[in-house]
């Protein structure tokens, strides 16, 4: 262990970190402004705005020694006895000349900016730059250059802090942006024939600090300022990379990644960072129905939920219960839902959803890889369904027990965000006579509904999921479901006639005490989530019960 | 004074001089077999660190010195690079050493990749010198068929390959890392260190960069002995161990308005005075001189007060100036205006600036455009104070840039402004009464491209 | 997409094959290559940028960036006959270096960086040729032309091809 002094404040590094002045200083409170530095990337100390002064405490001594010279602080390593200063008035003069530099060829866009709100030349003005405007006045506004399907370029606005181009070249590998030209003429730019196309694509926007790039998608839909932010995590693919999804008024605008050592470093995929159009698509289904005859009459969720226990009573005595828990689902809400058949039906068929599958699992230079498996919590579904007797069956596995005129009433939750079931795989199920659909789209299921019951975007939900490396993480609700859907946990919650709202915490607490699997959610989950163990996720947690026993 | 004995240029008079036959003839190649296989390496670095020799490229580092921080041991391999992109304003003496001396080089680079172990050297030679990659190309080739290069040379294990990389006229590429950046083959944005060249430099290995002329002047250490080499020059301050010393015969070059430019050898030490009145004829057209340039125009300006300041490593700091740098002297005559120099200096800098650092790119940018703007009858006293504020916060000495161009560009407008402010005033005053007293910033010009 | 027609010929393939034993890396090979391209095509296309990088395993964005910075290769249309490149550094701007540039210019009718009509001649301004002791100075093609006056601008402007 030792000690670094920012500002005269001891802070510790253990002697296995590999810290910068940056980061010590963020130890300390302190927070170094910078353009270029990135911990996800190379240091190349070239945008000059983290320089500060440093020097050496002698450890016996206590005397202090600085160095003449200004430094970076991203490049300076923050060892025992490294001692930073980041407040003389050498600092602040250097900053501020920094600051000036790079605003004197800046256009005067903020007003047309998307990045107004959390722009770095923005609050770096502010809080370190010159008061007023001393290089020759130049009024004017950038020029537009497209780089590719989801970024554009705003050329003149590029303060060259080179991250977009290293981005490319040390973490996607596909290195289609480059500098042009050179000193005050240089500009980013890709090659014609060569844009920028690859499914990492959207994360030299998160890097650009100004406003240079834009993402397309986003580009003037919404001011920073109005929306809020949710942790949640991705539901696109196992990788489950940590996220923010930003909304105002429950509108979903943007989903950036969330910062995790463990699971996505500072990325995520196009798939996923655009993958959330589908929560306010107009084809969304709303308003429960159930089926009269041929037709569907509207009711009320309330009415849902107490016709449905009933029913499935009645049904539990013609035959077998099952329940197709979707991969889409949180664990909490898998877990209630599995409870609530399993009591009306101990020997009730549970299954887990499709897995849909795309391609190959797809890795990038720096070892990101977005997984084939294109749904986020198919461990933690399966380890719900294998509860207690260690049984793990299929969606195929239901259509067998339902043509075989076993199933007297089943459960079905969908919440895909693509088709997900064809005619044929409906007309398997179409014999059973209670099928109870939760979902968001349309579909040849909706169509052989008993009760059709729409449920919750990813975005709506808050609970668990569990990725391809048994990482559970958890959510909080980001906007509410549109009237006439109603997220899935709430409608168990419910169901089982638990008081108050529906809280997906007080379900973990319960999953993690009933499945040794879950049991390290049994504390509070950390923002960036809590390892589970993988050999635990087979283990039976009770005696296989052999239907002669 | 008695004029030196040349040494490095006492070939460059002699028909085919840059052939091996007349190299040879001349003592050419001694040196190397005094050194390869009778000394140790590590004998050869000695005595090259026993000389004194500071780099001739600019900076002045002692060279043995700097061979010494090679990583003892180093499986390797380990590479030598030769700056030959002298793209220095006023200077030409690599120049010179290439096309009329070529074997003179070779052999020090031969004698320093002995010393250093290195087992590649790549000459970065300017694409502006075609004849000095003839010269150079024919030297080399000459040598691996007298076995002077490749493998068993002179009989021992000591393999060398030496090979031509052609630059593509940009500045930056005579920066030590930005040389190693330009021949990796990416745009030279010289590096941050550390780590410094020496433990990890081209391809990430150990590698030592040289000066053209630092090359020569080994070959001649080398057959001369360390102390001929002390002999020569100033000896260092006994009471400033900082003090180095400014040991050797150097090149100078003389241009601008003097009656015989060209490129003179004399003991370190001569001033500038001496350099023009004795080996340059003098201030043309019978004028007199109004200011000069010490050693390539990064260095700054002397006034004609200053013309009796030594040209060694310590003497142009005392005036002002940033340094001996590559000892190449221009002389501005008095009908030369000081807001043309500086305006030519910024043009260079913008041009010349990687643009990689903020403070420089924008900094060199930003002056220029000053200058453009006082040139153009619509500068304000105001934009001196502003001028002066960029010369003094850019440059690795306040530690506000990755290297040193900036200060190169920080030079000429310290000095020019400190030491000729009174013609700037006037200039400005005269050519915008109306306006040279605003404070507040003006409406830029409009854009007018660098060139 | 650049189009699938190869401009690097056999022999410039070859030769530029020829530097890779010099060089640890393919990419140091790439200012060798441009040069390569650039003497015999006197311009380096996009499509030949493409080539060169795929010869090199290298990113054509790579190569692109390389070649960009130095400010030296023509992309859009080869160079004149003769690429003429006179200096503006402080040692010939002292004796007449951007007077004999103007003369220039306005004698073959043409701005700095630009061809004539007939192709034979590209003027450009160059900084520091290192050869101040010949203020003012121009290199053209491989020959250094020293001293300049307008006679010898004139002369050289008559020996064009």
């Amino acid at each position: 262990m030792g000690i670094v002094l920012v500002n005269g404040v001891e802070v510790e590094v253990a002697d296995d970190e590999r810290l910068n002045g940056i980061q010590a200083a963020a130890r300390a409170g302190v927070e170094i402004p910078r353009y270029c530095w990135h911990p996800g990337l190379s240091v190349v100390a070239s945008c000059r705005m983290c320089l500060v002064e440093t020097g050496t405490r002698n450890a016996e001594t206590g005397a202090i020694s600085m160095m003449p010279k200004l430094v970076p602080a991203c490049q300076t390593p923050a060892k025992a006895g490294t001692v930073f200063v980041t407040e003389s008035e050498t600092v602040k003069k250097a900053r501020a000349m920094v600051e000036e530099d790079l605003l004197i060829d800046h256009p005067i866009d903020c007003p047309i900016c998307d990045k107004a709100g959390e722009c770095y030349l923005q609050d770096y003005h502010f809080e370190h730059g010159q008061k007023e405007r001393r290089a020759d006045i130049r009024p004017f506004t950038s020029r537009r250059r497209d780089l590719g399907p989801t970024v554009t370029l705003f050329v003149d606005r590029c303060v060259m802090c080179s991250r977009c181009v290293r981005f490319g070249r040390e973490v996607a590998g596909t290195s289609e942006l480059l500098v042009i030209n050179r000193g005050s003429d240089e500009e980013i730019d890709v090659l014609p024939g060569f844009p920028l196309e690859n499914k990492l694509s959207g994360n030299v926007v998160d890097l650009c600090p100004v406003g240079a790039l834009g993402d397309k998608d986003f580009l003037y839909q919404q001011r920073v300022w109005f929306m809020k932010r949710h942790k949640q995590v991705c539901t696109h693919c196992a990788t489950g990379c940590s996220i923010w999804t930003e909304e105002n008024q429950d509108h979903v605008y943007r989903v950036r990644p969330r910062e995790n050592p463990h699971v996505n470093q500072w990325w995520m995929c196009d798939i996923g960072r655009y993958g959330f159009h589908h929560v306010h698509d107009a084809a969304r289904l709303v308003g429960a129905e159930r089926r009269d005859g041929d037709q569907y009459a509207a009711i009320e969720f309330s009415e849902a939920i107490a016709d449905l226990g009933p029913r499935f009573d009645a049904q539990a005595k013609q035959g077998r219960l099952a329940a197709v828990l979707s991969p889409f689902l949180t664990v909490e809400e898998a877990f209630l839902l599995a409870h609530w058949i399993r009591s009306r039906d101990a020997d009730a068929l549970m299954a887990v959803g499709p897995v849909p599958v795309e391609g190959e699992d797809e890795r990038f230079k720096s070892g990101f890889t977005i997984r084939a498996e294109r749904c986020p919590n198919r461990r933690g579904i399966e380890a719900i369904v294998r509860h207690p007797r260690g049984e793990l069956a299929s969606w195929e596995d239901v259509h067998s027990e339902a043509e075989a005129g076993r199933l007297s009433g089943v459960w079905i939750t969908g919440g895909y965000p693509k088709p997900w079931v064809d005619d044929a795989a409906a007309a398997k199920l179409a014999g059973v006579p209670l099928v109870v659909v939760q979902d968001l789209f349309a579909s040849p299921l909706w169509e052989i509904a008993t009760y059709r019951l729409p449920g919750a975007a990813f975005a709506e939900r808050e609970g668990s999921y569990v990725n391809v490396d048994h990482r559970l993480q958890a959510a909080e609700w980001a906007v509410r479901p549109p009237a006439g859907a109603r997220v899935e946990g709430s409608v168990y919650w419910q169901l089982l006639g638990l008081p108050g709202m529906y809280k997906s915490r007080r379900v973990l607490d319960d999953l993690a005490a009933t499945i040794g699997y879950f049991a390290p959610a049994a504390a509070l989950v950390p923002e960036t989530g809590v390892q589970l163990d993988a050999s635990a996720a087979e283990a039976s947690t009770a005696p296989l019960l052999a239907s002669g026993s | 004074m008695a004029k030196f004995e040349p040494v490095l240029l006492a070939n460059i008079d002699v028909p085919n001089s840059f052939t091996c036959a007349v190299y040879e003839s001349r003592g050419g190649y001694q040196a190397l077999r005094k050194a390869v296989g009778p000394m140790q390496p590590a004998d050869v670095t000695e005595v090259v660190k026993t000389s004194g020799l500071r780099g001739r490229g600019g900076a002045g580092f002692p060279t043995g010195l700097k061979w010494t921080f090679l990583p003892k041991g180093h499986p390797g391999p380990i590479y030598m690079c030769i700056n030959a992109d002298e793209s220095e304003p006023g200077t030409f003496n690599n120049r010179i050493l290439m096309e009329l001396d070529p074997h003179q080089v070779i052999e020090g680079v031969i004698l320093s990749c002995y010393a250093t172990r290195a087992t590649t050297a790549y000459i970065y030679l300017r694409y502006e010198y075609p004849l000095c990659y003839e010269r150079l190309q024919l030297a080399i080739d000459e040598c691996y068929a007298a076995g002077y290069l490749g493998k068993n040379i002179l009989g021992t294990d000591f393999a060398l390959d030496i090979y031509l990389h052609r630059g593509a006229a940009a500045y930056i590429c005579g920066e030590e890392t930005g040389l190693i950046e330009s021949l990796e083959g990416k745009r030279a944005w010289p590096r941050i260190k550390p780590p410094f060249p020496a433990v990890e430099g081209v391809f990430h290995k150990p590698t030592v960069v040289n000066n053209i002329e630092t090359a020569c002047c080994v070959t001649h250490i080398i057959d001369r002995g360390a102390d001929w080499f002390k002999s020569i020059g100033v000896p260092a301050d006994p009471n400033n161990p900082r003090d180095a010393g400014s040991y050797g015969p150097k090149l100078y070059c003389l241009s601008g308005h003097v009656n015989k430019p060209g490129c003179y050898e004399a003991p370190l030490g001569i001033t500038l005075r001496q350099l023009i009145d004795e080996y340059g004829g003098g201030v043309w057209k019978g004028r007199r001189a109004k200011a000069a340039i010490p050693g390539g125009i990064s260095m700054g300006l002397f006034t004609e007060a200053e013309f009796d300041t030594p040209l060694d490593f310590a003497g142009p700091g005392r005036v002002g100036c940033l340094g001996l740098g590559t000892a190449a002297v221009v002389v501005l005559d008095e009908t030369v205006s000081i807001v043309d120099f500086l305006h030519n200096s910024c043009r260079f800098f913008a041009h010349e600036s990687c643009g990689q650092c903020t403070p420089c790119r924008e900094g060199t940018a930003w002056s220029l455009r000053m200058l453009n703007r006082i040139k153009a009858g619509k500068g304000r006293l105001k934009d001196l104070d502003l001028l002066l504020e960029i010369g003094d916060s850019i440059g690795i000495i306040p530690g506000t840039t990755i290297c040193g161009l900036a200060d190169g560009a920080a030079w000429p407008i310290k000095n020019a402004i400190r030491k000729f402010r009174s013609e700037f005033e006037e200039y400005i005053r005269s050519t915008n009464p109306a306006g040279y007293a605003v404070v507040d910033a003006v409406p830029a010009l409009p854009v007018l491209a660098h060139h | 997409m650049a189009t699938a027609e190869r401009i690097l010929t056999d022999e410039m393939v070859a030769a530029i094959k020829a530097y890779f034993p010099r060089y640890p890396t393919r990419q140091a090979v790439t200012l060798p290559a441009l040069h390569i391209v650039n003497d015999r095509l006197r311009y380096v296309p996009l499509q030949a940028v493409v080539e060169i990088a795929e010869l090199l395993e290298l990113h054509p964005a790579e190569v692109q960036d390389t070649l960009s910075f130095y400010g030296f290769f023509k992309q859009d249309s080869p160079h004149g006959n003769t690429r003429a490149w006179v200096c503006r550094s402080i040692a010939c701007a002292l004796r007449g270096g951007e007077e004999t540039l103007e003369y220039l210019c306005e004698k073959a009718r043409v701005e700095p960086g630009q061809t004539t009509a007939d192709g034979r001649l590209t003027l450009e301004f160059a900084e520091c040729l290192g050869a101040c002791d010949f203020a003012p100075c121009m290199l053209a093609g491989k020959t250094l032309h020293k001293d300049l006056t307008r006679e010898k601008c004139d002369d050289f402007l008559r020996s064009l091809e």
